[in-house]
């Protein structure tokens, strides 16, 4: 067998074993170590990289914003951040029909530039929105799949540990990566409010038997203090970050670092939730980064075995257009995101479509967020979609099964991939702000 | 007539296809070495090359040809003080001389002369070939008008590496740690007051958009790459490969010191164009910086030393090579 | 039995500490990085080794935490294949859980076989990272917690298999990270 051959296998059986239940790291370490070893027909060989994988991949300087930004969302939600900022839209959106569920798409947005990852979004949303909406008449399936739709932002709109790990595999700065997933991710958020306002004017049975609700209404000095705070850490980090004051590394730190003494001072941390904070930092960072060092095996593999390259030529050969790519890219993600977490996604199709995408003279940070945003619509899919997990298991109510979760996502899977074909485009939208 | 034997080399780097050095690599150094074996006709390459982080990231281009992923790589030594102490020769050395050439000529005749270069390669399981130099010389580039060390007392200066002990004889300025690609947004936001890096990166970054004033100080040309073989790959080559590959490696090394020099001059150009300013620094004002210094060439040449290597006497010989070519040191270094 | 008990104790009472010692590793991040830029811009007074500091933390975290993580069966994976089987067929999805956790011994053991020699050259050569003379950090210290990390992991996942179950009883959750 030669390399490509090795190699081509070698992704199959990736995919073949996480798809049996292997860890998903293990799966791309193992595989990989074993075709080095095929290949080159050295068992040392594949042990020295095995050997520099593992110390270096974790010591890179950027990947401090993987724990600092997990922390500071943790942090902000335990400090009740999510609720406040959805009592604010509430108030709001009120009077339309379809209002909390638009509310919901607010607040996710806005929760979203003090969060890394959707599954705070997810289980904060879960809890305070969705007995609202059941609470006025919603019916129960729009009320769940607003909140699985718009937990996705949490990951789009920076701060957002995916954008981190693309820029590492795609070598883009990580500031860069920050600032093209803003207008992405409120194109995202503006389409899901339109949908739910169009919904509500042709079907409104889908929405439910909405009673217009006059919900209480919010003083200024109300509104002041549920929305200052957050809007104090999205200056600090977001603005610290496009002003060039603050590095992405040292943006994650000061979030953090604000975020408790927010919380501190408005008496919303014990000891206890500041520790469990922390130790789930540490353990999203290791299990995230852990993933990345195996990727990093291989990824190292994918280019020995030259299959890159390979792809290159049968692309060039076939005369395959930016159109047919593209395809290809977006079924391979949505194919994966069937059962893979969205780094996962991520780490397996970047290293192989990277290559191809670069010579065409497309801009790496717009591929970024196609990718991600392509990664993502998994997080809606069955049979594994994770933030749809989330939500049945943090409602804990009998009256909505995880089908229900799975079909109220649906259409918001399709928004998204709606707007993931307005982004590939447009990849205007994606670097308009750099 | 006889056959030709085809030899496979896998060459390696972590940079992308495009950086000066790659690209020369590509464009000279494979085509030459082509032409030279074609006369005999007893040899033919055949070159698979991956650049750009397909199989190693800049950092592990050393240990990538150690381990025999690459059989010839271009290492950026910089980023290995540790393994390779005795490559920080000319960064120990400053205000010595600011020309590519002359720096990657003489590193490269002490790395064939002593074995402390080369042993330090053999450590890491590969073969030494050449210096290369594509940095002509570090300058200060500043947001306020400069025109004297003065100003840059109780500064903070954005520097990488060896340069930041540069700064170590001027009061109270400081040195702001950054990579090169963090310096523009470093100057702009003014989290530094002036940034040290070499014309070619100021014309790259757009630094004249936020450091219109640069003080020529002619800190002096720095080496920062070196092309080895993986040792157990050299071992099986034949004389006649080794030999053609050792004269081009030396080919290699002039040719893109002289690209550096010329895309030095150029950048200069580019960044006066751009709206940038250029102060020549006063000779007694460098000579006074030189002074201020601590020595790092002697600290550099008593850690060998310690080591068992001839640490001072590298820097005797590599001084009075430069001298010869015509560059006098501001400060003799060898000496406290 | 029993003395399987014991070491699965021994274990698990090590991981959790690893994993506690790692979370302080996450505040002393937090911490350095904020004094690195506030000393520098208040102060004038850069942390000079706040990139080494950082990268050693980020090795600390992840090699700290990894074994709590796998024990409490967190590392990232899609468990919804043998889940389904499970339903109809439990003794083959045991089965096929088993042979995973197989390999993940295996891959761990490979880890940590391949860093030990390099832990060794380490600490008799003393190699560093970082600028001489600004700030620089050994190597071995690094090597040696991955070599620890990767044989607490390595026999953690043994005793998975071992005890035919993927988690150890400790009061935690478990759910996949994204
Ligand atoms: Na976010
Ligand atoms: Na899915």
């Amino acid at each position: 067998m030669d390399p490509i051959q090795i190699g081509s296998l070698s992704v199959v059986a990736i995919i073949f074993l996480i798809y049996l239940g292997l860890y998903i790291p293990i799966a791309l370490g193992i595989v990989s170590f074993v075709s080095i070893w095929l290949m080159r027909d050295n068992f040392d060989l594949a042990m020295n990289l095995l050997k520099i994988a593992i110390s270096d991949s974790a010591m890179e300087y950027t990947f401090a914003t993987v724990p600092l930004f997990t922390f500071m969302g943790l942090v902000v939600s335990k400090a009740g951040m999510g609720t406040d900022i959805y009592e604010v839209m509430n108030a709001a959106f009120q009077r339309i029909r379809g209002g909390i569920g638009m509310a919901t798409v607010g607040a996710n947005a806005v929760f979203a530039a003090v969060t890394g990852s959707s599954i705070a979004s997810a289980s904060v949303f879960a809890t305070v929105a969705v007995p609202q909406m059941l609470r006025y008449g919603y019916n129960r399936r729009f009320a769940v799949g607003v909140v699985a739709g718009s937990s996705v932002l949490g990951m789009i709109i920076p701060p957002s540990a995916m954008l981190i790990i693309y820029s590492f595999v795609a070598e883009q700065s990580v500031g860069d990566m920050f600032l093209a997933g803003i207008l992405p991710g409120l194109i995202l958020a503006i389409a899901y409010v339109l949908a739910i306002a169009v919904t509500g004017r042709l079907a409104p049975t889908l929405i439910g038997e909405v009673t217009v609700e006059e919900g209480t209404r919010l003083s200024a000095g109300e509104y002041a203090s549920k929305t200052l705070p957050l809007v104090l850490l999205v200056t600090v980090v977001l603005g610290g970050i496009y002003t060039g004051w603050l590095t992405p590394v040292e943006a994650g730190a000061a979030g953090a670092l604000l975020g408790l003494l927010i919380a501190l001072v408005r008496r919303r941390m014990t000891v206890r939730t500041f520790w469990e904070a922390l130790l789930e930092t540490g353990h999203i960072t290791a299990a995230i980064l852990f993933l990345i060092t195996a990727a990093s095996i291989y990824s190292r593999m994918l280019g020995l075995a030259g299959l890159p390259n390979m792809l290159g030529e049968l692309i060039a050969q076939n005369q395959l257009g930016f159109i047919a790519i593209m395809i290809i890219y977006v079924s391979l993600m949505l194919f994966l995101g069937t059962l893979l977490d969205t780094a996962s996604i991520i780490l397996i199709v970047v290293p192989l479509f990277l290559p191809l995408i670069e010579p065409m003279g497309l801009s790496l940070v717009w591929f970024g967020i196609v990718t991600v945003v392509g990664a993502e619509i998994g997080l809606l899919t069955p049979p594994l979609g994770i933030s749809c997990f989330v939500i049945k298991s943090t409602l804990n109510d009998d009256r909505i099964s995880l089908m229900d979760v799975f079909l109220g996502a649906l259409p918001f899977a399709m928004i998204m991939l709606c707007v993931l074909v307005l982004l590939i485009r447009f990849p205007q939208l994606s670097t308009a702000l750099l | 007539a006889h056959a030709t034997e085809t030899i496979k080399a896998v060459v390696i780097d972590g940079y992308p296809a495009k950086a000066m050095w790659v690209r020369e690599f590509t464009d000279f150094f494979i085509p030459e070495v082509d032409k030279r074996l074609a006369e005999s006709g007893n040899f033919k390459m055949q070159w698979q090359e991956s650049y750009g982080g397909s199989i190693v990231k800049p950092k592990g281009v050393l240990e990538g040809i150690e381990l025999g992923l690459g059989d010839i790589g271009i290492v950026t030594t910089i980023f290995h003080s540790s393994k390779l102490p005795s490559q920080a020769l000319s960064a120990v050395t400053p205000f010595v001389a600011s020309d590519a050439r002359a720096v990657a000529r003489a590193v490269d005749e002490i790395a064939k002369e002593f074995p402390a270069m080369q042993r330090e390669f053999e450590k890491q399981n590969q073969v030494y070939l050449a210096t290369g130099v594509v940095l002509d010389t570090y300058q200060v580039f500043s947001r306020e008008p400069i025109s004297s060390v003065n100003d840059l007392k109780g500064a903070k200066v954005a520097g990488a590496g060896m340069n930041l002990r540069y700064l170590e004889g001027i009061d109270g300025a400081v040195g702001v740690r950054g990579g090169l690609t963090d310096f523009y947004s470093m100057l702009q936001t003014g989290l530094v007051d002036q940034a040290m890096l070499w014309p070619e990166a100021a014309a790259t970054f757009k630094i004249a958009e936020v450091g219109p004033y640069m003080l020529q100080a002619d800190l002096g040309a720095v080496n920062t790459k070196t092309v080895t073989v993986n040792a157990d790959y050299w071992k099986k080559l034949p004389d006649e490969v080794k030999n053609v590959m050792g004269e081009v490696a030396v080919a290699y090394r002039d040719h893109i010191a002289s690209i550096a020099m010329d895309n030095a001059a150029a950048s200069r150009k580019a960044y006066v164009d751009a709206g940038g300013t250029i102060v020549e620094l006063d000779e007694a004002e460098r000579v006074a910086w030189a002074n201020a210094m601590p020595n790092i060439a002697l600290e550099w040449a008593a850690e060998l030393d310690g080591k068992g290597e001839a640490g001072t006497d590298m820097l005797k010989a590599y001084l009075a090579k430069l001298s010869k070519a015509g560059f006098t040191p501001l400060r003799d270094w060898s000496v406290k | 039995m029993d003395f399987l008990q014991k070491v699965s104790q021994t274990a698990t009472i090590i991981a959790v500490a690893a994993n506690a010692l790692g979370t302080l590793v996450v505040l002393a991040l937090v911490a350095v990085v904020n004094y690195d830029a506030i000393a520098r811009g208040a102060l004038n007074r850069p942390f000079m080794g706040a990139v080494e500091v950082v990268q050693f933390s980020m090795v600390l975290i992840v090699f700290l935490q990894l074994p709590d993580v796998i024990r409490v069966n967190r590392l990232t994976r899609s468990d919804g294949f043998l889940i389904l089987i499970g339903k109809r067929w439990p003794v083959l999805s045991r089965v096929l859980g088993q042979i995973l956790n197989v390999i993940a011994c295996v891959f761990m053991l490979l880890v940590a076989v391949a860093i030990w020699p390099e832990f060794l050259d380490m600490l008799e050569t003393r190699d560093y990272f970082g600028i001489p003379g600004v700030f620089t950090a050994p190597w071995w210290p690094i090597k040696l917690v991955v070599f620890l990390s990767a044989s607490l992991c390595c026999l953690l996942f043994a005793l998975k298999v071992l005890a035919g179950q993927d988690t150890f009883p400790t009061p935690a959750d478990s759910h996949i990270v994204d």
